[in-house]
């Protein structure tokens, strides 16, 4: 069976760094045989989770808007690729904005308990953070980490790997970088690879 | 002279426990007649979202024309700036983000243009505090929002060495932070302490 792969593009502006990158990287998994689609956050209507813990009580989001819809497209792929620039040490307001919204999913597993997941089925689900920044701090990826954890877990996916490059305002783009490019597509083909290993063994 | 005090209320749950946290610091500091406070809820204030597009750094300003045009000159403004925030997946709350992205403008304006922020004679001038508190036990909670925070302070000219902040874990349904044991007394001794000490700045 075809694995499939979801690219999330939290960038406000197209094309830029973050997204070339991302796009590479569903080039790699494309061309080892995936089904890759691509969601582009700022053409989508949603807004930034309320706080209202409505979900706590039967594990739903009372905002009818296009975030629940794209966790279920989430929740279906075999592989999510989560994309975002580095703004202010973080990730962007719009993905932050997206990724609160899962709280239901949180809800879910900790308050109602109606959704668990299997170490097989995490095993089966790999998540990927893909992000450049501007500064050339090595920990300038740290305060993106843990909130990408957050909606990996929530969803049923290892988070796998990170596909980060810094340092963007040195090599004035993504597209003077010494490796990232390359790295992005191999990794794209190896976690396709995995996957691919880890369905033909059940 | 009269101590302007900014506060940014970041949750999209008004009165909920960040904000009380918030206000409780606020009603501190305004005991002082020569204290003007002035809160802004972030879901009021109409902040659009950073697009990125660079264009401060060559214009001095924002393209977007929105709330911040006006939150732009109360940030110069103030003396005391404070911003509040619950932790919402490990990070600061999608709405004071989208603050901290805005001030990008600032960012551009002191290390792009290299043009300054406020005046020389306001330097070292100014304080911050970041108040936040959190469902999770963890104490690590908050380590993912203080990068950001650090940020948005320091392009408005407030130092590392002048934010103060008072970060409780573990208080989670709406008024937990009234039975915190400590809490309201260390936002009554924040807010006595900041405006202490920016009276002693001020009057240097």
């Amino acid at each position: 069976m075809t694995i499939t792969v979801l690219g999330i593009s939290g960038s406000p502006h197209r094309h830029g760094n973050t997204e070339t990158l991302l796009d590479r990287f569903l080039e790699g998994a494309q061309s080892a045989g995936a089904s890759v689609e691509k969601v582009i956050l700022k053409d989508l209507e949603y807004t930034p989770c309320r706080g209202c813990n409505a979900c706590h009580r039967d594990g739903n989001c009372i905002v009818n808007d296009a975030a629940p819809p794209l966790f279920d497209k989430i929740m279906a792929a075999d592989c999510v690729a989560i994309a975002s620039p580095i703004y202010s040490m973080g990730i962007t307001a719009q993905l932050k904005g997206f990724i609160d919204r899962g709280q239901y999913l949180w809800a879910r597993r900790f308050v109602t308990k109606t959704l668990a997941f299997s170490p097989e089925h995490l095993a089966r689900h790999k998540g990927i953070f893909i992000s450049t920044a501007g500064q050339n701090w090595d920990h300038v990826f740290d305060g993106a980490y843990p909130s990408l954890t957050a909606l990996f877990h929530d969803a049923g996916f290892e988070y796998y790997d990170n596909i980060v490059a810094n340092n963007m305002d040195t090599w004035k783009g993504i597209k003077n970088h010494p490796t990232a490019l390359d790295e992005a597509a191999r990794k794209g083909q190896q976690v396709v690879s995995v996957l691919e290993a880890l369905k033909k063994s059940t | 002279m009269t101590i302007k005090v900014l506060a940014f209320a970041g949750s999209p749950r008004r009165h909920g426990n960040s904000e009380t946290l918030l206000d409780w610091v606020l009603s501190s500091m305004a005991e002082n007649s020569d204290v003007a406070v002035e809160k802004v809820p972030l879901t009021e204030a109409n902040i659009n979202i950073c697009r990125g597009c660079n264009a401060c750094e060559k214009l001095n300003r924002c393209v977007q024309r929105d709330g911040m045009d006006t939150y732009h000159d109360k940030i110069v403004e103030a003396d005391i700036i404070l911003l509040s925030s619950p932790i919402f997946c490990m990070g600061i709350a999608a709405l004071p983000k989208a603050l901290i992205d805005r001030a990008q403008v600032f960012r551009s304006r002191k290390y792009v243009l290299k043009l300054p922020v406020i005046p020389p004679e306001r330097k070292g001038k100014r304080l911050g505090a970041f108040l936040a508190t959190a469902g999770q036990d963890w104490p690590h909670v908050f380590d993912a929002a203080i990068p950001s925070v650090k940020c948005f302070y320091h392009v408005i000219d407030i130092k590392d060495a002048d934010i103060s902040y008072l970060m409780i874990n573990h208080v989670d349904e709406n008024g937990a932070i009234e039975r915190h044991p400590t809490a309201k007394a260390d936002t009554e001794k924040l807010g006595k302490t900041m405006i202490a000490e920016i009276r002693k700045r001020l009057a240097a």
